[in-house]
């Protein structure tokens, strides 16, 4: 009992959705039962608004269940950027700094999505050096995707 | 919110009316008060290495008592190796406390002496009996109109400051589970912004308190120091219970001068020079504090402007005396940072409206098959 924290926790179903995603993929379960403690679980109904472009970003949000559409304001018109699935992420900027978001993501029907603050991905970068350069290269190798889908002229979900 | 307008003055007399609400309460609810500071402070020393642990795999439960554990032990361990060198009869205190408070009566005596050799106005004026007139009419009712009161309020005081070290073990078990809880109560549309106040809230709580601990550090070493050169006895002893009076602006510095100047000038009664010397290096160490350590750690902590700060600090003192003094600072940051959050969402149209769309969306929802 004393020394049940020298073994591995076991993975709930929430903890293997997580690792689910790219950008959480490298981490071990330990890791991922540390980053699970610091993020915010939120529920959206279909069409409800997750966050609007031109707002700060201060937060990365990830698809646990339902979908979400990214989209874009051109002129009067919107359009579409991406449509994302459990497992995909967004937001992932606001990671990095705090600039404004360049598209709203809208809830397409009834979503659960995992939020990880700024704040807390920075005390963890300070705390926990092994966790923050996982996500950090799991990050920047995302970012690095976009780029080469950008320079091959191919859609790519653009940085939010 | 960079970037955002500042708050304007509605907020700013919002924020500055609610910290005057806030310590009026606090006036009357100090038993309560106190030890939460202590368990606040107590708390931001053990995070990061409660922290350490649960990123070692530690639960927070075990995190909390391992870490409160080891703290209680080392200081009780401290506590009584401190207390087995200064082992002394039953009576030593009363002792040690009358013979120095008769050495600062006396400085003070000798002191009053060559002010009237200095200057006859004040002789004439028989500054020296009507001091000693004063000091006698004190001592003579201290025990009758004091004492009593003095040992009602520590025995009263004492259960509610062991409250903590409990508060800590919450606050460190449950501090982040309380941090979800909150925002778990918050619309969608404030989410992100919430969760930035809680954060600032946070951060300006723990630097405040942090700063606080740093700037008593400080103040100890510097004071000791200079207690050391001038050849006053025990100066680590003095520099910490000067350092922490501190932290109640004016009254605690004052009061700590005396202490220093009392020890001083029993230490050499007949050397007035030793007291003189302990006053100039409390006043230098003062000025160094206000003008270069406090901008440096407090200062910088809470982002006031140093009139609000100044004028607040009198508010804090009028409305609830010492601990109003203490506290008006770390209160007024606090409701500064939930206050100037709270007028950006209220004064922000489109989050309003995302809410108000969320909520019908949710009525739509609950609704879809029931019938007219």
């Amino acid at each position: 009992m004393i020394f049940g924290f020298l073994k591995a926790p076991a993975m709930s179903p929430r903890l293997h959705r997580l690792r689910n995603s790219s950008l959480f993929s490298s981490l071990t379960p330990l890791e991922l039962k540390i980053v699970d403690g610091l993020m915010h679980e939120r529920r959206y109904l279909g069409d409800e608004i997750v966050f609007d472009e031109g707002e700060e970003g201060q937060a990365l949000y990830l698809v646990m269940s339902g979908r979400v559409l990214i989209s874009r304001s051109r002129g009067s018109a919107f359009e579409v950027v991406a449509e994302l699935s459990p497992g995909s992420f967004f937001g992932d900027l606001a990671l990095l700094d705090n600039s404004p978001r360049n598209a709203q993501a809208r809830a397409i029907d009834n979503c659960e999505l995992a939020v990880f603050f700024r704040a807390d991905f920075m005390a963890l970068m300070d705390t926990d050096a092994v966790i923050g350069y996982k996500i950090s290269l799991a990050l920047a190798r995302h970012i690095g995707q976009r780029l080469r889908e950008w320079m091959s002229g191919r859609p790519q979900v653009e940085a939010l | 919110m960079n970037g955002e307008e500042g708050a304007g003055p509605v907020v700013w007399s919002g924020i500055i009316a609610v910290t005057c609400l806030l310590l009026v309460l606090l006036e009357h609810t100090l038993w309560l008060a106190i030890p939460f500071i202590f368990g606040t402070v107590l708390y931001y020393l053990l995070l990061a290495p409660t922290q350490r642990l649960i990123r070692a795999g530690a639960g927070q439960n075990l995190a909390a008592l391992t870490v409160g554990g080891i703290f209680f032990a080392v200081l009780t361990l401290a506590v009584t190796i401190v207390a087995s060198w200064t082992a002394a009869p039953d009576n030593a205190w009363q002792n040690t406390i009358g013979y120095y408070l008769e050495g600062g009566v006396a400085f003070v005596r000798n002191t009053m002496t060559l002010l009237e050799a200095k200057f006859p106005i004040l002789a004439e004026m028989h500054l020296t009996s009507m001091v000693n007139k004063r000091f006698k009419s004190f001592t003579d009712n201290f025990a009758q109109q004091h004492l009593a009161t003095i040992l009602v309020g520590a025995a009263a005081w004492l259960p509610s400051l062991l409250l903590a070290p409990f508060l800590t073990f919450f606050f460190l078990r449950d501090g982040a589970r309380f941090k979800k809880f909150l925002a778990r109560a918050v619309p969608n549309a404030f989410f992100e912004k919430t969760l930035f106040l809680l954060h600032q809230v946070d951060q300006t709580a723990r630097r405040y308190f942090q700063g606080l601990i740093k700037l008593t550090a400080i103040d100890t070493l510097i004071l000791a120091f200079g207690l050391w050169a001038i050849g006053v006895s025990s100066p680590l002893v003095l520099g910490l219970i000067s350092a922490v009076l501190a932290w109640v602006p004016f009254v605690g510095s004052i009061a700590g001068c005396i202490m220093v100047v009392v020890v001083a000038s029993t230490d050499a009664p007949s050397n007035p020079l030793v007291a003189y010397g302990a006053i100039g290096v409390f006043i230098a160490v003062r000025l160094l504090d206000d003008f270069v350590f406090m901008p440096l750690t407090l200062g910088r902590s809470l982002q006031i402007h140093p009139l609000t700060t100044v004028l607040m600090i009198f508010v804090g003192g009028t409305l609830a005396g010492v601990a109003g003094l203490m506290l008006v600072l770390p209160l007024l940051g606090v409701v500064m940072v939930v206050g100037e959050t709270l007028g950006r969402l209220v004064t922000n149209p489109r989050l309003r409206a995302r809410h108000r769309n969320a909520l019908a969306l949710r009525t739509r929802q609950a609704s879809i098959d029931l019938v007219a």
